[in-house]
């Protein structure tokens, strides 16, 4: 089912290519309609998986990845309407296709959802923490273009990026403001997870995967490890002056780290949440 | 009719010899109306920039149009025609039309691909549709250079980049900040370069412009035109971390911005990007500075290569450019074409209404008994069969579009309905044919009879 907006999502990128490479307007304004049909088209399917399921589909990782493509597509067509700028679409909608290969060609049903997920702390916890990383992930493609344009202008050679992009300036302070809203998210999730385990033990359950969640557990630790980078970033943007390119690239490498966490992590080391 | 182009350009032309040219001084209006008055008086438009001069023409005759232009160009300007000869060119009909779509693609400009030519073409047209002097041929021709124009700017990149070094800077400026507006610009000299830098920047909205110069009287002169704060020339430092955009053009023989007052400045401007634009020669920044995190140094040369990088892109395009103008020079001619057989059209209406005419007056006597409601009646009548006979033959000539099919469903028609003989289908308008010279020797001979007669079919508008 996750096929259909694949190949929206496919289509859109292709669109996004040409506008971008040929600098042709009138693609470009094609794009954004077959992305916003490939993220209709996506809402439908999440839609009916909650339907079938009666919850949310993101217990598991291959569900979470789905939902995660979903948020950040809608994310990106957010920065898209409201900076009218397209020339980003080119460098996300290509992570929407490689994310959203794997719901689409991994087969399987959704296994029995363990009863102790079927709380609403859960709930928060896994959808702020996939916009945050939602977000993150627009911040990396941002803090990428960030520094193709720093290097040509810096380099005296004015070229492909420098026709394209948008000003740095821009682009820093968007590269920001995606970094602080996921950052509160993250924040927001790691918090309402911590809360949401201990009520679980405290209520007696004995799951070994409960027990397992501490500091110990890689994909706890790597959370943690992503909320430290992103508070860095922002505290030396304020403090240091790391704004420009330290900020982007801090920016890169944060979410090289959440796309660790989610996806070799979550799929082979962790031991809490493999649900 | 046939569009007739006299005009003087920078080709043609030096500057000083344009600049007595400029219809601007008097106005664009006055010329309209002088040239309105003249004999051959036809649609007339006037395209006056500080490169060119040009006069466009719809006229039956062409040699008196281009007499009457000629004369006219001499005495508005007052000068000798002599003088004026030999820098005029002079172009009929598609090659006008041509010349006209390549001008507003700013293909035919001094600097190929400016962008303001095709607002001045639109200013020409304006004044023409004001003077009442632009007629159906003449809408018709600038509307497709506003298309030809548009459609360069939007398919091509031959207004792409910036061709001047001052825009390059102003371009780059915006490339690093974005919006201009709240930004800080220090001037540090009182160079002519430096201050047509600083207008450009200025003309973008800035916050905030210091000048300061170690000559604080040059300062001074340079604040009051650009409404500028001074600042003195040992509070450089201060000013600095003040300032994101610096434009340094002093004529100084050695640095005056060193690595360190530039890295000092970056500290307590709190590393936000700093530009810096040495235009100087010998250069006023210590091109270590570059190296630092957040500052873009671009000196003279760096500037000029932008340019004439920019420059070698546009000349890259122009091809494409001419293959849009061609394309919109034959959807001209089609027009034009479809046009051909319209003399042939109103011919043949005014044939069949006179013929009803006349049948209607020798019948004069016997309806003379009848009631006025059956006379009208009988008008309507008769007028409705013409009507009705018309409608097939009428679309027909109109779907015409090559000329040669025209001239021989002319000649059929002139014929079948003994039409006026040799009145000749293809003289109201411009020939269809590329080629100059066969445009001419097939258009003159209609054009000259129809000229004799006195009973022309009236122009289809």
């Amino acid at each position: 089912m996750h096929i259909i907006p694949l190949v929206l999502y496919l289509a859109a990128g292709v669109l996004y290519a040409v506008h971008f490479g040929g600098r042709n307007r009138q693609v470009g304004r094609a794009a954004t309609p077959v992305l916003v049909v490939g993220v209709l088209s996506h809402t439908f399917v999440i839609g009916m998986l909650t339907m079938q399921a009666g919850h949310v589909p993101f217990a598991g990782t291959t569900p979470a990845i789905s939902t995660f493509v979903w948020l950040l597509a809608l994310s990106y067509l957010y920065v898209e309407l409201a900076a009218d700028e397209r020339a980003m679409g080119v460098f996300i909608v290509p992570l929407l296709v490689v994310l959203q290969a794997i719901p689409a060609f991994q087969a399987g049903v959704e296994e029995n959802v363990s009863p102790m997920l079927m709380s609403a702390w859960f709930g928060v916890h896994v959808s702020s923490l996939l916009f945050a990383y939602a977000s993150f992930a627009l911040a990396c493609v941002i803090g990428v273009t960030y520094v193709l344009l720093f290097k040509e202008i810096k380099a005296k050679h004015l070229g492909f990026f420098y026709a394209r992009l948008p000003s740095l300036d821009v682009l820093d302070t968007m590269n920001l403001r995606a970094v602080t809203i996921g950052w509160v998210f993250l924040t927001l999730g790691v918090i309402v997870g911590w809360v949401w385990a201990s009520q679980a033990r405290a209520g007696g359950s004995s799951d070994p995967r409960l027990q397992a969640m501490s500091l110990q557990d890689p994909k706890i630790f790597v959370a943690l490890l992503c909320w430290a980078v992103y508070s860095f970033e922002l505290y030396a943007g304020r403090a240091i002056g790391w704004r420009g390119r330290r900020a982007a690239w801090l920016s890169a490498v944060g979410f090289a780290i959440v796309l660790l966490n989610f996806l070799p992590v979550s799929y082979f080391f962790t031991k809490s949440h493999n649900f | 009719m046939h569009l007739l182009l006299l005009g003087v350009s920078h080709r043609t032309a030096p500057v000083e010899f344009r600049e007595r040219l400029d219809f601007s001084a008097r106005g664009v209006g006055e010329a309209l109306a002088a040239l309105a008055a003249r004999p051959s008086g036809a649609e007339a438009a006037v395209l006056s920039t500080c490169n060119r001069a040009e006069i466009y023409l719809a006229c039956e005759d062409l040699e008196q149009g281009q007499l009457d232009a000629e004369i006219f160009f001499a005495e508005f300007h007052r000068l000798p025609r002599e003088d004026l000869r030999p820098h005029l060119y002079t172009k009929i009909d598609l090659e006008a039309v041509r010349h006209l779509f390549r001008v507003a693609a700013g293909l035919d400009s001094l600097v190929v691909g400016e962008p303001q030519i095709l607002g001045q073409v639109k200013e020409a047209y304006g004044h023409a549709s004001a003077q009442r002097t632009a007629g159906p041929l003449l809408n018709r021709l600038f509307t497709a250079a506003f298309t030809t124009g548009k459609r360069v700017r939007s398919e091509t990149s031959l207004s792409d980049g910036a061709v001047s070094v001052s825009y390059a800077a102003v371009a780059l400026a915006r490339k690093i900040f974005g919006d201009l507006k709240d930004r800080t610009v220090l001037v540090v000299g009182a160079g002519e370069m430096g201050k047509l830098t600083a207008l450009h920047m200025k003309s973008q909205g800035i916050r905030r412009m210091l000048i300061t110069s170690r000559t604080l009287a040059h300062a001074e002169a340079l604040s009051s035109v650009m409404d500028a704060v001074v600042v003195a020339w040992d509070h450089l430092a201060p000013a600095l971390s003040e300032s994101d955009i610096v434009i340094t053009a002093t004529g100084a023989s050695a640095p005056i911005i060193s690595r360190q007052l530039v890295a000092s400045a970056m500290r307590s401007r709190r590393h936000g990007p700093l530009f810096l634009i040495d235009i100087a020669v010998p250069r006023d920044v210590d091109p270590a500075a570059g190296a630092i995190e957040q500052v873009f140094l671009y000196n003279i040369d760096d500037l000029q290569a932008v340019v004439a990088e920019n420059l070698s892109k546009r000349t890259a395009e122009i091809e494409e450019a001419e293959a849009i103008v061609t394309e919109e020079v034959i959807r001209f001619r089609g027009w034009i074409q479809s046009r051909g057989a319209i003399p042939t059209v109103v011919a043949l209406r005014q044939r069949f209404e006179a013929v009803r005419r006349s049948e209607l007056a020798r019948l004069e006597p016997k309806l003379t008994g009848l009631p006025p409601e059956a006379r009208g009646r009988v008008e309507e009548i008769t007028h409705l069969i013409i009507e009705k006979l018309l409608i097939n033959p009428t679309e027909q000539l109109k779907a015409l579009s090559d000329g040669e099919s025209i001239a021989l469903y002319a000649e059929v028609v002139n014929r079948l309905f003994s039409l006026s003989p040799g009145d000749p289908p293809a003289d109201s308008d411009i020939s269809p044919h590329e080629d100059l010279a066969s445009a001419l020797a097939a258009t003159e001979p209609g054009a000259k009879q129809a000229r004799r007669r006195s009973t022309k079919p009236p122009h289809s508008s």
